[in-house]
């Protein structure tokens, strides 16, 4: 990249999020979590070509600092632990 | 027992998940972390600039970008870009795509005045390129923020699975650092005791299991030096 345009990317934002999602996908542990990928609503969320109305997911949960959540089983079965 | 499958992981997982189609479709990806620590500097302005760099960034910067980098270099000693600017770029870069993704994580770790203006901007670069998915995570209660945008946002709950717990236990026994004391049928006793614990625990309060598989832990493991490793799994 050259000075100019490092400049300009600096310009537009001092974040850098790239940084941080290197430092979070090193705290991951394989295997854990990628039956997220597999469900309905995140397939259909991601191949949809469709309008606005369908444009959002929203993953609810603990960012996970420093409290424990645990949420066993799903639809209305399902037992909390908050 | 903190099982570490967390929101914050959850977009990791997405986002590389989502990296990895984009090196084989022609899409674009861009992702954003709220972090408490960084609330300051995280301004809705630096945020939408954080997305626009990593979209426009892909290749040779456009010159569209370099011409308003000029312009605000001119202007008052060199002012940042404003909200509206930046909105307006953003806009030119996302017109550019054919598909875009926009993932932000932890939305309740944003300054609570400013979630309604990233709302607001995310519903507006959606109502405008309706082919844009926004992947959002954050505690539950930020839910009704997000709905108030997105009546008909899709909620997902993110928890640990039964595969998810197996995988962790397993992970924290392959790192025991005193392996000779394990054995096939131990190692299989603790990874299904783990399971059927917390399969019966449903009905009770999460401090109580604990303290159960714990004295199981004791019991399975009184002549075994696993017995210290495994503790700090709880």
């Amino acid at each position: 990249m050259s000075g100019e345009d490092a400049q300009v990317m600096r310009w537009l934002s001092p974040l850098e999020p790239n940084n941080r999602h290197q430092g979070v996908r090193n705290d991951r542990f394989d295997g854990v979590g990628d039956w997220v990928l597999e469900t309905n609503e995140f397939q259909e969320w991601r191949d949809s070509m469709g309008g606005a109305d369908d444009a959002v997911l929203f993953c609810s949960g603990n960012p996970g600092v420093g409290k424990t959540y645990l949420r066993w089983g799903a639809g209305s079965s399902e037992c909390k632990f908050h | 027992m903190q099982i570490p499958l967390t929101a914050r992981n959850t977009s990791s997982l997405v986002i590389d998940s989502l990296c990895d189609r984009a090196k084989r479709e022609d899409i674009a990806v861009a992702a954003m972390y709220c972090d408490f620590l960084s609330q300051q500097d995280q301004t809705i302005t630096n945020i939408m600039g954080a997305i626009l760099k990593q979209l426009a960034g892909r290749a040779s910067i456009p010159n569209y970008l370099h011409q308003a980098f000029q312009e605000g270099k001119v202007e008052l000693g060199g002012r940042g870009p404003r909200l509206a600017d930046m909105m307006r770029l953003l806009r030119t870069a996302i017109a550019s795509l054919p598909k875009v993704f926009i993932c932000i994580d932890a939305l309740d770790e944003c300054l609570p005045k400013c979630l309604p203006e990233l709302l607001e901007s995310l519903r507006n670069i959606v109502r405008e390129s309706p082919t844009t998915r926004i992947f959002l995570t954050g505690r539950p209660h930020v839910g009704e923020d997000v709905r108030r945008y997105f009546a008909k946002v899709v909620v997902m709950p993110i928890s640990p699975s039964t595969d998810d717990i197996r995988n962790y236990v397993e992970m924290r026994l392959d790192r025991d650092p005193e392996p000779e004391a394990m054995t096939n049928d131990l190692r299989a006793d603790v990874v299904r005791v783990v399971r059927e614990k917390i399969s019966d625990m449903c009905v009770r309060l999460f401090s109580i299991l604990t303290l159960s598989i714990m004295y199981t832990y004791q019991r399975l493991c009184a002549d075994s030096s696993l017995f210290r490793s495994t503790w700090t799994l709880f």
